[in-house]
């Protein structure tokens, strides 16, 4: 299963008697139905730890992109209108700014990692609190409040997995408790955020900018107002999209595939 | 009115301090530069007139080295180019296509490690990025340590080596097309160049011309010689090529910082008092 496709419904399955498994690219699991798959004695399987890292690196270079204001400036030095580069053209600095990391599991840790060498201060919120020498080893404090943490950060990123509880987690009232200057970056999933909400708080200057490798859907329809706003920077969700990680999600992926044809243990299965 | 002038906060190379102006100034005490570059200043003629010379190095390191490791991140993640697919009118993209290369892990080769080459050491470390690193002068042991930096002698041992080479050197004689056509073939065809020092560090004929045969994968560059670059330059068009408009320092606290570090120098210039950053003419 490559990016979401085939979809996996009843019909489908219905269709293939013999169907063993259902090998995931990647490590989010909100497309399928786990419930209806089960039902029909097929086991799933993921690649969920390949992709933290360039996931997290993503995620940082959408904050630095998007806080130095780095599409607009290419923008600027390509166009063949640019005669000069204006001397109060300014962006946000990332040193020393307040990081709120929503979702600290793999990858939202591996993002403090990397905040932390930019001396930005960590706040983070989490079903669970993490343990405190792993606190300690990024300088993370714990935010039990999401609302505490949307209130003080300059940057806010979302590395949540999409459950019902997740949904529309990040909606007009947690847009409204985030600084004005505060910038939004999405590396989890397009639903988890409001895309209204945050259309609107884009507009008005609720918030300052969003940078997003995820949207709903993918891709968003071609006349969509966030592909219109200049503080909005929008990638296709190619959080996990080297050649590296590509190439280990391939034998990952077939691995988890031949183990289940063999009767044998799955790697990686998602139960 | 020239009479009065004592000292000058010189703002984004503005105004030229030439013969003319120095002559029409006559209490000028000291000139204080926003920014660290004393690239595009005479220090020999300003000190022939006893003037004194100021640059703002602490207000610059972190922001330069955010802007180095943004360009670095955004350069392998084909950020400009998938972002312009994401919003283009037409949706035909392949998603399979949009490789970009994997940061953390890579070989980073660093050029130049003042304060601003170690603070992006500092940062790539966080990535798990090996680093290497080529200076007029080696660092010391522990300060190699703390970011697991490992010497070149020879800048074509780095060269040969990196998956991201990043240039951080002041712009010097010595340093003056420091990257041509020789070095860009040392460098691996998948290697990515970054530049956040001087446009002249680099011979852009070479780059525009090692670029287009895929001699290096990708460039990144915050700085070009001149500044914007005539509007018909072959890196203008280049596919594979981010230019930024020499936004190292421009952020809202650097730029605070720095004329508090100019207004320092001035006012220990006026009153006769030694001054934190005082520039000397080589």
């Amino acid at each position: 299963m490559w990016y979401h496709k085939p979809a996996i419904n009843e019909e489908l399955l219905q269709s293939l008697p013999n169907l063993k498994v259902v090998a995931s690219s990647g490590v989010g699991i909100d497309h399928l139905d786990l419930k209806l798959l089960s039902r029909y004695g097929v086991k799933v399987s993921n690649t969920p730890f390949i992709v933290s890292t360039d996931t997290a690196d993503m995620g940082m270079a959408l904050l630095l992109a998007s806080s130095r204001r780095l599409v607009e400036g290419h923008e600027m030095a390509v166009s063949p209108d640019t005669e000069y580069f204006p001397a109060d053209w300014l962006g946000v600095e990332v040193s020393g700014a307040t990081l709120g990391i929503v979702g600290m599991g793999t990858i939202g840790y591996k993002v403090a990692e990397r905040a932390k060498a930019f001396e930005m201060k960590i706040l983070y919120h989490n079903r669970n609190q993490r343990k405190k020498e792993e606190e300690s080893a990024v300088g993370a404090i714990y935010c039990k409040k999401i609302d505490d943490l949307l209130q003080q950060s300059d940057f806010v990123l979302l590395a949540v997995n999409l459950t019902p509880q997740t949904h529309k987690l990040i909606g007009k009232r947690e847009l409204e408790l985030m600084k004005p200057t505060a910038t939004l970056i999405n590396i989890s999933r397009g639903l988890v955020v409001d895309q209204d909400a945050l259309v609107e708080a884009l507009q008005n200057k609720v918030i300052k900018a969003a940078a997003l490798d995820v949207t709903y859907p993918e891709p968003l329809p071609r006349d969509h107002p966030l592909l219109k706003l200049k503080n909005v920077i929008i990638t296709p969700h190619i959080g996990s999209a080297t050649n590296k990680t590509r190439w280990v999600m391939m034998e990952e992926m077939t691995e988890s595939i031949e183990a289940a044809l063999a009767g044998l243990p799955i790697p990686r299965e998602v139960l | 009115v020239g009479k009065k002038v004592q000292a000058i906060y010189l703002w984004w190379h503005k105004p030229v301090i030439d013969k003319e102006l120095l002559q029409s100034l006559p209490n000028l005490k000291v000139i204080a530069n926003s920014g660290v570059g004393m690239d595009h200043l005479d220090l020999k003629l300003i000190a022939s007139f006893g003037v004194k010379m100021a640059n703002a190095p602490r207000a610059v390191s972190s922001a330069t080295a955010d802007t180095g490791m943004a360009l670095l991140l955004a350069s392998a993640r084909r950020l400009v180019e998938v972002h312009n697919i994401s919003i283009s009118p037409s949706m035909e993209y392949c998603e399979a296509d949009i490789l970009g290369v994997k940061v953390t892990g890579a070989t980073l080769g660093i050029i130049g490690m003042g304060s601003i080459g170690y603070k992006i050491a500092l940062r790539a470390k966080a990535f798990e990025m090996n680093i290497l690193y080529h200076n007029r002068t080696r660092r010391k042991m522990q300060e190699e340590q703390a970011v697991g930096a490992t010497y070149c002698k020879k800048i074509d041992s780095l060269l040969q080596q990196a998956d991201f080479v990043m240039l951080v050197v002041s712009l010097t004689p010595q340093t003056h097309k420091l990257i041509g056509k020789r070095e860009l073939e040392l460098m691996k065809p998948t290697a990515t160049l970054i530049n956040i020092s001087r446009g002249a560090v680099v011979d852009q004929e070479a780059l525009a011309a090692a670029l287009q045969t895929g001699v290096i994968r990708a460039a990144a560059l915050d700085v070009t010689s001149p500044e914007p670059l005539p509007r018909e330059h072959p890196l203008l068009k280049l596919k594979n090529v981010i230019i930024t408009p020499h936004l190292g320092i421009k952020t809202d606290k650097a730029t605070y910082m720095i004329t508090e570090e100019a207004v320092e120098n001035i006012l220990a210039a006026l009153n006769g008092l030694p001054l934190p950053s005082e520039v000397l003419p080589s």
